[in-house]
């Protein structure tokens, strides 16, 4: 079965909800061409950015040349690609007009990836369309002006239950109305969020898929709760935005510490560590003593603490990332595991402290290396254990060179 | 005097005073007290690799022959979790009778500065309930670091760093024994790297032998070079450089692959200040940053955040560089 994101996928402009204005830009641009050679669609995930440039091809018989990041690797790449589509005329449509699409996908890392699309905004015959999540990143800023920004609004609601209730009689299949209601408060305007919802209230039934929103909606919350911290005016509101969050503080507390580097830098960003800090400091506290009064003090600097960080708010789309540092430790554990156990048996057999053992890890390979059946039996070493010191220690020679050492070979 | 076993360091631990290189006047004073089949409680003071524990197991040897196995306990200051632990393992440890002929049983403390203040007074009491049946040997690097009362109820013995002569005679002694080939500038270089840690000196004797049988100070020194923690300076560097991204993320790379504690790290980073390229003034203000967040990191409950906390101020020292 398709995925009803591609079987209901706008195929022309008034298949597009809820951003005439842009449209009505988008065939202005098109019809002045080349007064301004690029256009940026600059708008939310899911408001229709993609479509709106697919339907302006079908609408004038285009041939629509598509790039996105991953082809802006570098400029050898994306000259072979573009240089000819630029430079050609399309053979079975009328024109052509060039798709950048997911323009924030390029990274700083796609060396001169960015110079070369606004020296072929210059030189292009045909319309380049660029969609993009947010151009208003510094490093976007001489694209900028080389480009006419048209912005997509987030879809109403009510246009969400638009879109749901006719994909609803398309497919023949009912739901109930606070169901639907749900999916649209839910996605919050991204109309492709609401296409795979419905799919999956198809796939999981009714009842299962709002246990599992409930779920989302948690985390959902979370995201709020820091833009709001992040981005919202620092006032008497402020140190309640994590009363009516469902999820501990030291949850958020991490959430926090995750996002803060995505929105401060500079003297913002010290300041919310310290702020971070002092939680931090008081979150101690409260383990140690078990005096929880002081929690008024960590909600307090992690509310306005951070808050106060930032005295000029943006309000610029930032993708929240949830905490990562939890599972990395957990994963590292999992993978340190194996040389735990073996330095826990030579510190035992060698009489010192794991600590002081742990000191010798890298030279442990070669101390450990072709040990007699007596120590293997009196270290209680598996034979996985000692295939993974063999293993360390040949990845160690081999990295190091060490074989031009070896008198043997 | 060799032990069955093919690490060196244990191959090589002397079991009888005489092997024992270094330390002449301690070694005398404990063999003494040794012969007398009676000891008092001891303190072994002074840095690694210079024959405390070797010393401590000598002396048990020398006390309960055969039987030392049993009438001897071990513990790790530093590897027990809290004082109770320590406690509870002496007191299990204490409760029955020595076996053989001498009438108390030995425990050795390793690291005891490893403890903190509380858990010392604690320890205290402790010699105190069981010095019938019990006797007490600690180690520790600084006797600074051990309290007073603790002290007075031990016969202090101050360890010193080996001298190049003893490192040499011990080398030579491993090399004619395991068939090595190792020159005098080879030895020299083992020297430079370890001081006078004798027990260093063969982990690393032992692993170049692994690689070939002709020890040579290039070999030796490439080994070194490599087989060591990653460096901290490249999370200041990346913090300086104002990428706080890069650098947290190094940082937390290279605590869980090293398994290092936030308190060594900000130890690191204390050090390290110092030898960095920016400007006096700064290196002031950041050490002066560096010790707040050392004192935080004793109140607070999670260490990576109060690094992070440090970092944000390295990012923002570097943007004034």
């Amino acid at each position: 079965m398709l995925p009803f994101i591609e079987k209901y996928r706008a195929k022309n402009f008034d298949e597009i909800k809820g951003q005439d204005a842009a449209i009505l830009n988008l065939r202005n641009f098109f019809d002045n061409f080349p007064k301004k050679k690029a256009l940026i669609l600059n708008g939310p995930a899911g408001t229709g950015k993609t479509s709106m440039v697919f339907a302006l091809a079908k609408e004038n018989n285009l041939e629509l040349f598509e790039l996105n990041a991953s082809d802006l690797r570098n400029k050898s790449s994306l000259d072979e690609v573009l240089k000819p589509a630029t430079a050609q005329k399309s053979l079975f449509s009328e024109g052509k007009i060039i798709l950048m699409d997911e323009a924030d996908g390029i990274t700083t890392s796609d060396r001169g990836g960015l110079p070369l699309l606004i020296s072929l905004i210059e030189e292009t015959s045909f319309p380049i369309i660029i969609t993009a999540n947010d151009i208003w990143k510094k490093k976007f800023s001489s694209l900028r002006k080389k480009c006419q920004i048209v912005d997509l609004k987030f879809l109403r609601d009510g246009e969400i239950i638009d879109i749901i209730k006719n994909v609803l009689e398309k497919e023949e299949k009912k739901l109930r109305g606070d169901t639907i209601f749900m999916i649209a408060k839910k996605v919050r305007g991204d109309v492709r969020a609401a296409l795979n919802d419905l799919q999956s209230v198809f796939n999981l039934g009714e009842e299962d898929y709002i246990s599992d929103i409930s779920e989302r909606e948690k985390k959902e919350s979370i995201f709020d709760s820091l833009k709001k911290i992040f981005q919202g005016e620092t006032n008497r509101e402020t140190i309640r935005i994590f009363d009516s969050l469902d999820m501990t503080l030291d949850e958020t507390l991490l959430w926090l510490e995750e996002n803060i580097p995505l929105e401060y830098q500079g003297n913002a960003l010290t300041s919310a560590f310290e702020a971070l800090s002092k939680a931090d400091i008081f979150k101690g506290r409260i383990y140690r003593q078990q005096y929880w009064r002081f929690l008024v003090y960590e909600n307090f600097f992690l509310s306005a603490g951070i808050s106060s960080a930032k005295k000029l708010k943006s309000s610029r789309f930032v993708p929240y990332k949830r905490p990562t540092r939890i599972l990395k430790i957990w994963m590292a554990n999992m993978r340190n595991a194996k040389m735990k156990s073996i330095i826990e048996k030579y510190a035992r057999l060698c009489h010192m402290s794991k600590k002081k053992a742990m000191k010798d890890k890298y030279l442990l390979p070669f101390i450990l290396d072709n040990l007699d059946k007596d120590t293997i039996k009196k270290m209680d070493l598996d034979e996985k254990e000692i295939e993974y010191i063999n293993k360390k220690k040949v990845d160690f020679i081999i990295l190091n060179n060490l074989n031009r050492f070896r008198l043997d070979n | 005097m060799v032990e069955d076993t093919t690490i060196w360091t244990e191959k090589y631990r002397p079991s009888k005073f005489e092997g024992v290189v270094g330390q002449e006047d301690i070694i005398k004073r404990v063999q003494n007290l040794t012969n007398s089949m009676n000891i008092p409680h001891l303190l072994f003071a002074g840095p690694a690799g210079t024959g405390k524990s070797t010393l401590a197991l000598i002396v048990v040897k020398e006390l309960f022959g055969k039987n030392w196995k049993e009438n001897y306990l071990e513990l790790n200051a530093s590897d027990e979790r809290g004082i109770d632990v320590v406690r509870q393992k002496v007191k299990d440890f204490a409760r029955t009778k020595a076996i053989g002929d001498v009438n108390f049983k030995v425990i050795f403390l390793d690291e005891a500065d490893a403890l903190t203040k509380e858990a010392q007074q604690a320890l205290r009491r402790t010699m105190e309930n069981y010095t019938k049946t019990c006797r007490f040997i600690m180690s520790c690097n600084y006797s600074s670091k051990i309290l007073d009362p603790i002290q007075s109820r031990c016969v202090v013995l101050r360890f010193k760093l080996l001298e190049k002569k003893d490192i040499e005679k011990r080398v030579k002694f491993i090399a004619e024994n395991e068939n090595l080939k190792i020159s005098d500038e080879s030895i020299e270089t083992l020297y430079e790297l370890c001081g006078g840690d004798c027990r260093r000196v063969i982990n690393i004797l032992q692993a170049t032998a692994a690689i070939s049988s002709e020890i040579s100070s290039d070999l030796i020194s490439t080994l070194t070079t490599n087989a060591k923690p990653a460096d901290i300076k490249i999370v200041l560097d990346y913090a300086l450089s104002g990428d706080f991204l890069k650098s947290k993320e190094k940082l937390l790379d290279v605590m869980l692959k090293e398994s290092i504690s936030g308190s060594d790290i900000i130890k690191a980073i204390q050090r390290e200040v110092w030898n960095l390229d920016i400007d006096n003034e700064l290196k002031v203000r950041l050490t002066e940053k560096t010790g707040e967040i050392e004192f935080r990191l004793v109140e607070g409950s999670d260490e990576f955040i109060q690094l992070e906390a440090l970092l944000a101020s390295f990012v923002l020292a570097g943007r004034g560089k």
